[in-house]
């Protein structure tokens, strides 16, 4: 056999060296810059003031910030709220399309659409739908008498986050119903024969087979999900910067607008960090939770 | 399994439910898109555009830049695909068909980079590409979106490498073939339709991506489309025709690429998902 630099020790490292190269310079070192960056001053539009250590200053200032506080509890209900939802819409149709019945495979694509739609895209097909004076959804609550005139969903501080929410679910929902889809086709027909001889009907299929079977799986998929809520403030900033307001002002939001923004990079670095400590404890305690669950 | 009529008619009635609420604002954004300025404001309910006109669809794409921008979100996109194709396929190929000490920590160390909150590096990666010239360059977004997306195709990748069984290989190498000859001979050819699948899966991603762009993109030269076009929503009170036509013709990219594969995307994707 020929010896060549592929039948050495070092091949499979190399080639993972470009990839690895690759996300440290571009992930990892900009991560760990930024966690500098919390300690510090630095704004890019004061450079008078230098860019010297300011110990926890800032994160004691985030402490004091009344926003802060605003924007965490807007967090937890705005990903908590778009999980459940996706999680109960990605349910109910990944147990209807394992059915089977003629026409699914069409329909599941048809599903999956919004999932690969652009969050820009996304968003506005939905402000147009809700406009307050051409949407189509105001005519048509107002037509079935739910509410009495147009509204401007997005202007209202008790309907914005709500209606974002709706938004965000449009386009998450089929995340959730093709993995839970694949969960399903993973289960084992003796199980669902074993239910039918002893008779048991859809509600018990449903608890007892179908449940169980996709725990990992559900785990996994709110896990992820959360975190890429919790991450991306894109559809809030297309949608409503915010407002009205503070009503829709949430965590990654109010990161990205104190740098984008104020160009104040050593505070937006602080509330980054204080994200990335709480996804880190939720992943943390996925991989515990989803070994525990594998070993069972 | 005995199903009764009640059961499949209810279970129809669900598919067709959520089919529906899928696809309809798509559709009722391609019926605003072919009405005239005026039906859009005077007949904004009719279902049907009518008479349909194409007037949008030309206004947007001889009096506003998009074409450019379409143009800037093409080429990133392509840079981002070709770049995660090479180094992706590399490492996807390294952690499903060698034995080395650290695999597993590789894998896991891929899995937990999607963890990252992006708002903490975006910043700091905006100093760093100013520094190197890379910032507002088509280039340095494709190299922000790689890095990104490099995780979620190796890890997908690896799952169409472990579908290939490892005989092939040997058999090859017994024959003289070295162990980089085995991979682009036999191997390569073999996950040839998951690869594309891969590709399309980054290409779409990246085609659509904001945020990054947004913070790394100031100028015109290198701005993609939905920055672009989320700008003139902004700026210029872009009305809901011509707005629509934009979006319609942005997506028609993602809608081609995504009917040609998307068994082959769908069946990765979730493969992808349930072993991570």
């Amino acid at each position: 056999m020929r010896h060549a630099i592929s039948d050495t020790k070092a091949f499979p490292w190399l080639l993972l060296l470009p990839a690895l190269a690759l996300v440290f310079a571009v992930i990892i070192y900009p991560t760990l810059s930024g966690i500098d960056l919390s300690f510090r001053q630095m704004r890019l539009n004061r450079m008078d003031l230098g860019q010297g250590y300011v110990g926890l200053r800032h994160y004691l200032a985030l402490w004091d910030d009344p926003i802060f506080w605003i924007a965490a509890q807007n967090t937890l209900v705005w990903v908590v709220g778009t999980v459940i939802l996706e999680l109960a819409f990605g349910m109910i149709i990944a147990v209807a399309l394992d059915y089977e019945l003629p026409g699914f495979r069409f329909m599941s694509v048809i599903i999956l659409l919004p999932w690969f739609l652009p969050l820009v895209v996304a968003g506005n097909l939905w402000a147009l739908m809700l406009d307050s004076r051409l949407g189509i959804i105001n005519a048509a609550l107002q037509g079935l008498g739910v509410i009495e005139g147009y509204k401007a969903w997005f202007a209202d501080p008790n309907w914005a986050l709500p209606a974002a929410i709706m938004v965000e679910t449009w386009h998450g929902f089929p995340f959730f119903g093709l993995l839970l889809l694949a969960g399903l086709k993973g289960i084992p027909h003796e199980l669902y024969e074993a239910a039918s001889v002893d008779g048991a009907g859809f509600w018990r299929r449903f608890i007892h087979i179908q449940l169980p079977g996709l725990r990992i799986i559900i785990v996994a998929t709110v896990v992820l999900r959360s975190i890429s809520l919790m991450n991306s403030p894109e559809l809030l900033l297309i949608l409503t910067g915010g407002g009205p307001g503070r009503s829709t002002q949430v965590l990654s939001l109010y990161a990205f607008q104190k740098a984008y923004r104020e160009f104040n990079f050593g505070y937006a670095g602080a509330l980054s960090v204080v994200m990335f400590v709480i996804l880190m404890t939720c992943s943390w305690l996925y991989v515990r939770y989803s070994n525990a669950l594998r070993a069972d | 399994m005995r199903r009764s009529l009640l059961e499949r008619a209810t279970i129809y009635l669900i598919a067709t439910t959520f089919t529906f609420f899928a696809a309809f604002p798509v559709l009722w954004a391609l019926n605003i898109s072919l009405k005239s300025e005026r039906d859009v404001l005077v007949h904004h309910l009719d279902l049907i555009p009518n008479p349909a006109t194409l007037t949008n669809y030309i206004a947007i794409w001889t009096q506003s830049n998009l074409p450019d921008l379409m143009w800037n979100s093409a080429v990133t996109t392509f840079f981002t695909v070709a770049i995660c194709m090479v180094a992706g396929t590399m490492a996807a190929y390294s952690l499903s068909r060698m034995q080395f000490r650290g695999r597993q920590n590789v894998l896991l160390f891929f899995l937990i980079l999607r963890m990252f909150p992006v708002v903490l590096m975006i910043i700091p990666l905006f100093i760093i590409m100013r520094q190197a010239g890379l910032l507002d360059t088509r280039i340095g977004l494709a190299l922000a979106y790689t890095a990104f997306l490099l995780p979620i195709f190796i890890w997908m990748m690896k799952g169409f490498f472990d579908a290939i069984p490892m005989e092939l290989e040997e058999a090859a190498r017994i024959d003289g073939c070295t162990r980089f000859g085995a991979m682009v001979r036999i191997v390569l050819p073999l996950v040839q339709g998951g690869l594309w699948a891969c590709a399309v899966f980054i290409g779409i991603a990246a085609w659509n991506e904001y945020l990054f762009a947004l913070m790394l993109t100031t100028s015109s030269g290198s701005r993609t489309w939905p920055v672009g076009l989320q700008l003139m929503v902004g700026e210029f009170q872009l009305p809901w025709g011509a707005l629509t036509a934009g979006g319609i013709l942005s997506i028609l990219p993602v809608l081609a690429l995504f009917a040609i594969v998307q068994r082959s995307m769908v069946r990765g994707l979730a493969q992808g998902a349930v072993k991570g």
